[in-house]
């Protein structure tokens, strides 16, 4: 514990250098943009900024990369509470209460508190990262590639569960992420798979290709697609006075913030698309708990906080799995991982020791971040709402050619901006028909690190698959995963018996 | 070249696919146009990104799907598309060294 705060301390030591406050701050505020961006949400956020890293030491790549993603959190809501527009998935719920405050005239408050309570929800979740990840990656140091395959395979299908509508059509994305990822080289023997001759499958499909196109390109189309007249909106821009809540404000708030809080960070350790998930089930909440529930959906500023507060510490509880075990459980963490292989860095139980300072540098920054994005968002939302003055018309061509440069910049090749198109077109017809990228995109990098693990836990049984029900940790996580699958078919069955019941009664 | 064929289709295509108030039917038709040049705007733009070099197809790229999407004044969309061209040259090649292909404009 004691230990844990020490290194924190040398973490801010590192993050306050001067070079690393500036990334931390470029990071933040090219977050806050694409957030802000309909269009452009933080995967493609990150995976478009990895080629401006190449030069950076990991640790400041990874500070700028992290800013990103919590400040897409931010920006996302502004447009939320603004023009009734979510910026990105995690704001959808905002716009509920966040744009009837606005209507009301009480967009200040509504932003001022959606800042505030992130920096909340980031300051605590701050101590669960320091004081939950090194014991977990001291547990998960025992695990071996039967445990980790198992853990994979319970990460999968929990995240197909909860993502999009429809299990079925999750897990075929799913499916087709892992078979893009075995295109290559086999990673243990070294022959060439699914290549058909071409060179240029042999190094395998790039995921940042797959990330930008499903994400970045396909946002675009689909945005093209749409009417003119839906393409120019109206902006309610606050003054600057009028920002700052009130006192009842703050009391009204204070309960959801720490409510939000915690539900995000409990929902951040669990694979899925996170913050998504935790804004719902905080706006759930304070809907069920608030004495006033008729209030909501017409402006009630708890509506705002919680779910605001819950992404927040969402989006850092989803550093945990990545960091600790390795395994990114959220598309954009899923990102990091590919950030953090680039410059070398193999996350996973050995990181905390290995790389002390990007994982305590990098943690103190998210704090720093936060705050920055306090004092960012604050005094310059208005400017921030200038942007989405800018008519998407001039939106939509500067997106795409920043998304040809940052792919071709990634190996210098054209043959990947091709296949970032060729995802592009999937990405859209797969919004058209509500499949959801997310599976895809973990698929594609976690299939690799599953495919490993299997075959080594079968080397070391020399082929027994018993492996993995033999090793309680390994079990546990297939019992859990089976129990996940099972579900569904025993619902019924629930609802027939307690009906049952109900009725004999 | 051929960027600049595809450009004077949309030209002659996009009168009717703009001005949404024509008849019932080729509404969504027009869309799917629209998108549909958009993608192909990309593909040239992506196939001549080698031979004419970034900031000559960047530019010519940017003047495309302005007016794919609707942009009319000529003048303007001159000018953004320039002003992208030359900013992002100057970002990308000039101040982050980044090694964008030159092409026949050689810059």
């Amino acid at each position: 514990m004691l230990e844990s705060l020490h290194h924190l301390l040398s973490g801010f030591a590192i993050a306050t250098t001067i070079d690393n406050l500036f990334y931390c701050l470029i990071g933040a505020i090219i977050g806050t943009i694409v957030g802000v961006l309909p269009g452009l949400g933080p995967i493609a956020g990150i995976a478009l900024l990895i080629p401006a890293t190449y030069n950076l030491n990991a640790t400041s790549a990874i500070i700028m990369l992290a800013g990103i993603y919590y400040g897409a959190m931010y920006g996302g809501s502004t447009t939320s509470i603004l023009i009734n527009v979510p910026g990105e998935t995690a704001s959808v719920i905002t716009c509920i209460d966040g744009y009837q405050m606005a209507k009301k005239g009480r967009a200040g408050p509504a932003l001022a508190i959606v800042a505030i309570g992130s920096f909340i929800a980031g300051s605590i979740g701050i101590f669960g990262l320091v004081f939950l990840a090194p014991p977990l990656a001291e547990a998960a140091l025992a695990f071996g590639p039967p445990e980790f395959f198992s853990l994979m395979v319970f990460g999968f299908i929990v995240l197909s569960n909860v993502t999009g509508k429809s299990l079925l059509k999750s897990l075929m994305m799913a499916v087709v992420g892992l078979i893009i990822g075995a295109v290559g080289l086999d990673p243990v023997t070294g022959l060439a798979r699914f290549t058909f001759g071409s060179t240029y499958l042999l190094g395998g499909i790039e995921f940042v290709a797959v990330a930008i196109g499903l994400f970045g390109i396909g946002e675009v189309l689909v945005n093209v697609e749409q009417p003119a007249e839906m393409l120019e909106q109206k902006v309610l821009v606050p003054r600057l006075r009028e920002l700052y809540p009130t006192l009842q404000d703050l009391k009204q708030s204070i309960g959801a913030i720490l409510r939000g809080t915690g539900i995000g960070f409990a929902v951040g350790l669990v694979p899925g698309p996170a913050p998504v998930i935790a804004t719902y089930a905080s706006y759930k909440v304070e809907k069920g708990i608030s004495d006033h529930p008729e209030d909501f959906g017409k402006g009630a500023i708890e509506g705002v906080a919680g779910p605001e507060s819950a992404n927040n510490s969402a989006c850092q509880a989803a550093f945990i799995p990545l960091f600790v075990l390795g395994i990114p459980f959220a598309p954009p963490t899923a990102v990091l991982l590919g950030a953090l292989l680039i410059h070398g860095v193999t996350p996973g139980p050995m990181m905390i020791g290995q790389h002390p300072e990007l994982f305590w540098g990098v943690i103190a920054s998210m704090y720093i971040g936060n705050f920055i994005l306090l004092l960012l968002n604050l005094p310059f939302v208005p400017l921030f709402a200038n942007i989405l003055r800018t008519p998407k018309k001039v939106l939509l061509p500067l997106v795409i050619l920043f998304c040809i440069t940052g792919m071709y910049t990634v190996n210098n090749s054209v043959a990947d901006i091709w296949s970032m198109l060729a995802f592009g077109a999937l990405g859209y017809l797969m919004q058209k028909w509500e499949y959801s990228g997310a599976p895809l995109l973990l698929a594609l990098v976690l299939g690799p690190k599953m495919e490993v693990a299997f075959r080594q836990a079968l080397m070391i049984s020399h082929g027994d698959f018993g492996v993995f029900i033999e090793r309680p940790v390994s079990l546990t996580f297939i019992l859990a995963t089976l129990l996940f699958l099972l579900m569904p078919m025993f619902r019924p069955l629930f609802a027939r018996f307690k009906k049952g019941t109900l009725s004999r009664a | 070249m051929l960027l600049a064929g595809l450009y004077l289709v949309s030209l002659r295509l996009q009168p009717q696919g703009a001005t949404p108030t024509q008849e019932p039917g080729p509404e969504i038709p027009a869309a799917k146009k629209q998108l549909a040049l958009f993608l192909g705007a990309m593909a040239l733009a992506t196939l001549l990104y080698k031979p004419l070099g970034y900031p000559l197809d960047s530019f010519l790229l940017m003047l495309a799907l302005l007016r794919i999407l609707g942009m009319k004044r000529w003048g303007f969309n001159v000018l953004i598309s320039l002003a992208t061209a030359v900013a992002s040259y100057f970002l990308f090649v000039q101040w982050l060294d980044i090694p964008l292909p030159k092409g026949w404009i050689g810059l």
